[in-house]
């Protein structure tokens, strides 16, 4: 894993961010520096504000204070064309679309590079073929879109996105609705692309195992702020995860994703499914 | 793109295992291709007969041979001549190009709206601006001035702009494709009440064009009608294609687009424009005219197999023009020598194809 070095300047830096809709801040005070390299993930419960902040990073929602600089630029000076080739968004919405097969969507990876009309080049369709075949879409490249089960739509997502050319990823919950085996292989995508082709990956993720197993950089969003930030292994103790998602001290394990029922509920449980669920 | 290509080996190396699993309704890229030059060689042969049959048949007769020798070698003084240059051509221009307007129309009103049942004549679009082009003739003409067909596509223009604008406001406030429709509909029938209110004041004269243009014709339709027509309907085609970029990527919905850096603002201001310009210039020339815009680009997006732009707009535009040519011809033949209202034929042809793709869809969700 190659940790953020300070020899390399960030691509993506807020300072004293505040974000929110209308004039209702929902979080406030974000300091984040994003290294090219650096996988940086965003965890908190559900309304803390992770969704925002990302949106605010990806350049959707303007900052009600504060800065966003993309490579040094402000966020909200550069135009959507010039933003959209150093920065590329997987959102969590899955596009409904009406016979495309996955190369023409992936194709719109390619809008911030080429010419007026949307004419590809042989240097295009590499690139193309290149982003599918890491996601391991290639072979359904001819296939309808709306066909496609959530994995390999969410595949087909990383692939435009990759396909972008981009130095910062955004991701907004890129695992929800998949399996475990479609999780761990979108992680090791993202671990890859930030490993080796050095592109800054910033996203937010609820499974709590998958982000100790991926991230550089853990934030842990809630009470309209950044309530901690570290590495995972500071971050995924005991403690910190207790009180940032109100648990009872002793029913998780954040690393292992253990969960253990109160007693109560327990013994109920038990009433109604049976002995036979003893090692449950 | 050398290191995305070695990054692409290696990767391919694990997981290997989950490809290929979606093979069903896989179609080789030049065999699309294929499919899109055929489809569209198809759609321009149809295009060619059509014009034919609207040169030769009517009250008057014309044999295909003697249409060929009369487009060659104009001559009014012989009656194949006068009936051709002055009557069946411009009327044949006209329904040709409105017709591809109206599909289009419909087709950039889809795109705005991300909904396939979307068109300028069910969201009210054609009624508002019925409406605007028969206040303008009841106003103007009642005060004993004439009205310019310039005159006409601007009432129109501004008539179907302030619908489309009240159909987007309001459009906000609904969830759902099928609200958006009963909105449009209902937006029509106020139009259409306001309109009929007009008429009552309207003087007798007035009234009988007004009735005539307000079912929807090409009949009358002079040289002046297609000179005017032309230059504005070419415009809105040119500037729909240099759109088609940004259309394409707004196909993944708005927030997609956004992400790949097309400016929304400006994209939505065009296919509002274009749309109305097009829709527009259709009503002011033949009234309000149906079913065209929702029925015909769904059928060539079926034909084609794809929704990209590119592909769909040429062929939209021509799939229009033969489609209006057809119910045209069947409007002056079909009842002869009364002609019926052209928006009727295009109803019965285009309203079971808007049901078929309704049925369709419900079937596929299922």
């Amino acid at each position: 894993m190659a940790h953020g070095n300070a020899a390399t300047p960030a691509v993506l830096m807020t300072h004293d961010l505040c974000v929110g809709y209308g004039d209702k801040p929902l979080v406030r005070g974000i300091d984040l520096a994003l290294h090219p390299g650096e996988v940086v993930t965003l965890i908190g419960p559900n309304g803390a504000g992770k969704s925002t902040i990302l949106k605010t990073l990806a350049g959707q929602l303007a900052p009600m204070a504060g800065t966003v600089l993309l490579l040094g630029r402000a966020l909200g000076q550069m135009s959507p064309h010039e933003r959209a080739r150093e920065l590329a968004v997987v959102l969590t919405e899955r596009p409904t679309t009406e016979l495309l097969t996955c190369r023409d969507v992936v194709e719109l990876g390619r809008y911030p590079h080429t010419g007026r009309m949307g004419r590809l080049g042989p240097a295009d369709r590499e690139a193309i073929r290149a982003s599918m075949e890491l996601t391991h879409v290639w072979d359904l490249r001819d296939v309808d879109f709306s066909r496609l089960s959530d994995g390999q739509r969410q595949r087909v997502m990383l692939a435009r996105a990759i396909c972008q050319e981009p130095r910062v990823i955004v991701l907004d919950e890129p695992t929800t609705h998949l399996d475990v085996h479609y999780q761990i292989e979108l992680l090791n995508m993202l671990r890859h692309l930030a490993d080796a082709r050095r592109m800054a990956v910033v996203m937010a993720l609820h499974e709590l195992p998958l982000a100790h197993a991926v991230s550089d950089l853990v934030l842990c969003v809630r009470g309209g702020a950044i309530a901690f930030e570290g590495t995972p292994g500071e971050v995924f103790s005991s403690p910190t995860i207790d009180g940032l998602f109100d648990l009872e001290p002793g029913t998780f394990d954040p690393l292992t994703g253990g969960v253990r029922l109160a007693p109560l509920l327990r013994e109920e449980r038990m009433g109604h499914v049976g002995a036979a669920d003893e090692e449950a | 793109m050398d290191l995305t290509g070695r990054i692409a080996e290696d990767m391919t190396s694990h997981g290997r295992r989950r490809l290929g699993e979606g093979d069903v309704g896989v179609r080789p890229r030049d065999t699309r291709h294929r499919r899109w030059v055929l489809v569209m060689v198809g759609l321009v042969a149809l295009l060619v007969a059509a014009v034919v049959a609207n040169l030769c048949m009517g009250s008057l007769p014309i044999p295909v041979g003697e249409v060929l020798s009369a487009l060659l070698a104009p001559d009014r003084a012989h009656t194949y001549g006068q009936v051709m240059w002055d009557i069946r051509l411009p009327r044949v221009a006209a329904a040709g190009m409105l017709g591809g307007s109206l599909a289009l129309a419909g087709l950039l009103l889809q795109t705005f709206f991300g909904n396939p049942i979307a068109g300028p004549y069910i969201l009210g679009v054609s009624s508002g601006a019925k409406l605007v082009v028969a206040a303008v003739m009841v106003l103007v003409v009642g005060a004993g001035s004439t009205v310019s067909s310039f005159d006409l596509v601007l009432a129109s223009f501004v008539g179907s702009l302030c619908t489309t604008l009240v159909v987007i406001a309001l459009s906000g406030r609904v969830r759902g494709a099928g609200m958006l429709i009963v909105l449009g509909v209902m937006l029509g029938y106020v139009c259409g009440a306001a309109t009929d209110m007009l008429v009552t004041f309207a003087s007798d004269a007035n009234i009988v064009n007004l009735r005539n243009w307000s079912m929807g014709s090409f009949s009358g339709t002079s040289w002046h009608d297609v000179a005017v027509m032309t230059p504005v309907v070419a415009l809105a085609l040119v500037a729909t294609c240099l759109l088609a970029k940004p259309m394409g990527a707004y196909l993944l919905g708005e927030r997609h687009a956004q992400s790949v850096g097309v400016n929304i603002r400006a994209l939505r201001v065009a296919l509002v424009g274009l749309s109305s310009l097009l829709a527009a210039c259709v009503t002011a020339f033949a009234g309000p005219v149906s079913f065209v815009g929702i029925a015909v680009p769904h059928v060539v997006r079926r034909l084609m197999g794809t929704s990209r732009p590119l592909v769909v707009f040429p062929a939209t535009f021509v799939g229009g023009a033969v489609f209006c040519l057809l119910c045209d011809l069947i409007a002056r033949t079909a009842c002869a020598p009364t002609e019926v209202s052209l928006s009727a034929v295009t109803a019965i042809f285009g309203a079971p194809v808007v049901v078929a793709m309704l049925l369709g869809r419900q079937r596929e969700a299922m």
